[in-house]
């Protein structure tokens, strides 16, 4: 199985729920980056009809074996669920839960949606403004390089940076975004 | 002949600017695509590189049994996943005590 045949799955699945969603991780990374390759489909999903994890995860039962345990994110105690694929190649869906934290919300109620032609279908996806945000809150490496990259490809001419500043400020990552932008190099 | 070339390694000057134009040349080729471009090259690049690690996994065991193989690769990233979440996903959320 294909990883874009993967996500177009657990879209439709979030679809035939109704349950509000968006993609992230390396697809909104590879959006408006560097594109590179993932291991997971990553998917936040919206709790206005109900423990979307059940219906999702139900839905997904003949493509991908889920822990049955839900994690907590220790920064922001959001909570996740993982499965992976049962055809090969092992790829992992990773189902997050929309929760009650304000930049969530917003990153969340911001998203966009756009057409793929791998896909076959439309998928919403954060903007990169709340990609770059979102990324420097995690503040893995792999995370921080992310958010440079996004950073450096859309260029910070053409982003809402007041808007990044803002939740950077909140979230107490200035000091990660200014990095960033010192990391990359000058264009001409 | 080839002219002796400098070490950049020797040279951090050198070589923040070798890994400048490396860097650059990325950020200027996917400035050149669309965001549509830019998914469909995350989905090929994911393709590839299970693909990849597959081969490399049943070469380097001598395995020919290709589900095997897979079995292999599941090991390998789930060994990788936890080195990157370590410390980053609990199965209990804290009480208000904690």
């Amino acid at each position: 199985m294909t990883v874009e045949a993967l996500a177009a799955i657990v879209i439709t699945a979030c679809e035939a729920e109704g349950v509000d969603h968006m993609l992230t991780g390396a697809f909104a990374t590879g959006l408006y980056g560097i594109p590179r390759s993932t291991k997971d489909v990553d998917v936040v999903l919206s709790v206005a009809v109900g423990d979307p994890f059940s219906k999702v995860v139900s839905r997904l039962a003949d493509v991908a074996d889920f822990d049955g345990q839900v994690q907590f994110d220790t920064l922001t105690w959001g909570k996740r669920i993982v499965g992976v694929s049962k055809a090969p190649p092992p790829l992992k869906v990773e189902l997050f839960e929309l929760f009650d934290d304000p930049f969530v919300q917003s990153q969340f109620f911001r998203k966009v949606r756009m057409f793929s032609e791998q896909l076959q279908r439309s998928a919403w996806l954060p903007t990169p403004e709340d990609v770059v945000v979102q990324k420097l809150r995690w503040g893995r490496n792999k995370d921080l390089d992310d958010a440079r990259d996004v950073l450096a490809v859309q260029g910070p001419e053409t982003l809402d940076m007041a808007y990044i500043e803002t939740w950077c400020r909140t979230h107490g990552t200035e000091d990660r975004l200014r990095t960033a932008l010192e990391g990359i190099p000058p264009l001409e | 002949m080839l002219p002796a070339m400098n070490n950049p390694h020797e040279d951090p000057a050198a070589l923040k600017a070798l890994q400048d134009d490396i860097y650059r040349e990325k950020i200027l080729r996917a400035r050149k695509q669309t965001p549509a471009e830019r998914l469909a090259d995350v989905f090929e690049l994911t393709n590839v590189v299970f693909a990849r690690m597959h081969a490399g996994a049943m070469w380097q065991l001598g395995i020919e049994d290709p589900d095997k193989g897979w079995q292999i690769v599941h090991q390998r990233l789930n060994r990788l996943q936890k080195l990157h979440d370590r410390g980053r996903f609990v199965h209990q959320k804290p009480g208000p005590n904690a």
